[in-house]
């Protein structure tokens, strides 16, 4: 086992309808800790799927995924437990409406016994103040933009001081004037040294920030390396035709 | 003072103040809310418990690791499933009678039989209800809790319950009002409801208007008091998301 991988993952399959659809079709990937992970590549070809079964929302049908050197896809391993390590962020934000800014960040700490009350929402105010709304505490989703959302959704999973954050097309759902908003907070956290793996089509964003690009298409990755590689010397026939759309 | 005013005044006299008559009617009224009462109460606990056994067989079953868990949620399930098709696919008042003359023949306390008898009813209408407001969240909800790493009870009750709570509440007041009005066939079994008052008055007195009337107007007032404070309470429920 290589202790420096926070993530390994080795022949990752996933497919739907009893294999008529290959959403996976045997990834391998090793993320180091604080690697910054830009993963892009044509609608449908798996993205999703992979960064949803790195914290088994989507159960792989085979390969093996190992957090900090523990196999999740064994059975016996508690997988809430592993969740907690794993922060996710989603393309529609997912937050909570029924609860305050506030509650929506504490919840889980709280009652996963992270930490009390006082101490969760300590915490919880000072992650709002990186991102600038600590005066939202007690608004309720539905009153923010969708950029103030998101940057709630992000700082919702810090709270659980993740070792790992994923983000599954983070500004997607975001009118083009509150993408830099979001991509900002981002951008800090990587500074900060947080492992990241990011789904997304914002190529600026991947040149800036990202320590390795990969490429998926049908399943597999195609191609990775540094930004530069992919995006000034790609190599592949289709990673090229990806980017000649796209950029 | 014409003559049609004198004969109603009379008969009035009759129905509800010769004998205290109207004590039957006040007996009606207390019989029929403990009856919906305890009845909902029956229904919402197995609405409940028929709802949760049915999601966590739809959401979970997959996940189950345990084989003794995976076959008892699924022999439960399939209990369920019978249960929900016999209730709805027959009439309530042959499902009253069947409990009444059948099933507890042998007791002879008639609340008792009926609250059971209506709760049964009830309950395969609320787990129903409560099934398709658990469905009717988003799925992102469940997901945004799951990768926070709680686990599958924690995250249906701190977050997909309390957003389906609100959702059906005007569906679960509504199946209320259903079954309060329906225990008026209560009265053909023997429990001295509401509408049975009535009908014993009728058999005393030979009149028909005043003590029928008089019913229908008590059912309206406790349905409409009832909306009333179904509404009170959605509106203080909203309050909390604009
Ligand atoms: N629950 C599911 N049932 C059936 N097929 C699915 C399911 N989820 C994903 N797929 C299929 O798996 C493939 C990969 O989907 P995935 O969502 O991972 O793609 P993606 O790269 O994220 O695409 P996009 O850029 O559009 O988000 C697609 O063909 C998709 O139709
Ligand atoms: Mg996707």
């Amino acid at each position: 086992m290589n202790g420096n991988h926070l993530i390994r993952v080795c022949g990752l399959k996933k497919h739907y309808k009893d294999g008529a659809i290959k959403a996976l079709n045997g990834v391998d990937l090793e993320v180091s800790k604080g690697e910054v992970i830009v993963i892009i590549g044509p609608s449908g070809c798996g993205k999703s799927t992979f960064l949803r079964s790195l914290n088994l929302l989507e159960v792989p049908n085979e390969g093996h995924i190992y957090l900090s050197d523990v196999d999740i896809t064994d059975r016996k391993v508690n997988i809430n437990h592993h969740r907690q390590k794993v922060g996710m962020v989603f393309q529609h934000f997912n937050l909570f409406p029924n609860m305050t800014i506030l509650d929506n960040m504490t919840l889980a700490p709280v009652k996963l016994k992270k930490a009390t009350k006082e101490q969760a929402e300590k915490k919880a105010m000072e992650l709002l103040r990186v991102v600038g709304l600590e005066d939202r505490a007690g608004a309720y989703p539905n009153q923010l933009s969708g950029g103030q959302k998101q940057r709630v959704a992000i700082v919702r999973a810090l709270c659980m001081e993740p070792e790992v954050m994923l983000f599954d097309e983070p500004t997607s759902a975001l009118d083009p004037e509150m993408v830099g908003e979001v991509l900002d907070v981002m951008k800090r956290l990587a500074a900060d040294g947080m492992t990241m793996l990011v789904v997304t089509h914002e190529m600026g964003f991947a040149r800036e920030v990202a320590d390795r690009v990969i490429f998926m298409d049908e399943g597999v990755i195609m191609e990775e390396g540094t930004p530069e590689e992919i995006f000034n010397h790609p190599k592949n026939e289709r990673t090229k035709s990806f980017l000649n759309k796209v950029l | 003072m014409p003559e049609w005013i004198v004969k109603l005044q009379k008969d009035f006299i009759t129905a509800f103040v010769e004998d205290n008559r109207w004590k039957y009617l006040v007996e009606g009224i207390q019989n029929t809310i403990i009856l919906t009462f305890f009845a909902l109460i029956l229904g919402v606990i197995l609405g409940v418990v028929i709802a949760a056994v049915r999601t966590t067989y739809d959401k979970q079953y997959t996940e189950i690791k345990n084989p003794v868990g995976k076959c008892f949620l699924a022999v439960g399930n399939w209990f369920c499933k019978v249960y929900l098709t016999v209730i709805r696919g027959t009439p309530a008042m042959v499902q009253i009678l069947i409990i009444f003359f059948v099933i507890m023949a042998s007791s002879d306390n008639k609340m008792l039989c009926g609250i059971i008898a209506f709760g049964i009813n009830s309950g395969a209408y609320v787990a129903e209800i409560i099934r398709g407001g658990i469905m009717s969240i988003d799925g992102g909800q469940s997901e945004a809790g799951r990768s926070l790493g709680l686990n599958y009870v924690q995250t249906m009750w701190y977050i997909v319950l309390p957003q389906t709570f609100k959702n059906i509440l005007p569906a679960l007041a509504n199946e209320f009002i259903v079954l309060l009005k329906e225990t008026a066939i209560a009265g053909y079994v023997g429990v001295t409801d509401l509408t049975r008052g009535a009908n014993i008055i009728r058999g005393i007195t030979y009149q028909s208007l005043f003590p029928l009337l008089a019913i229908a107007a008590i059912y309206l007032v406790m349905v409409m008091f009832f909306t009333w404070l179904v509404e009170l309470l959605e509106r203080r429920l909203r309050k909390s998301e604009r």
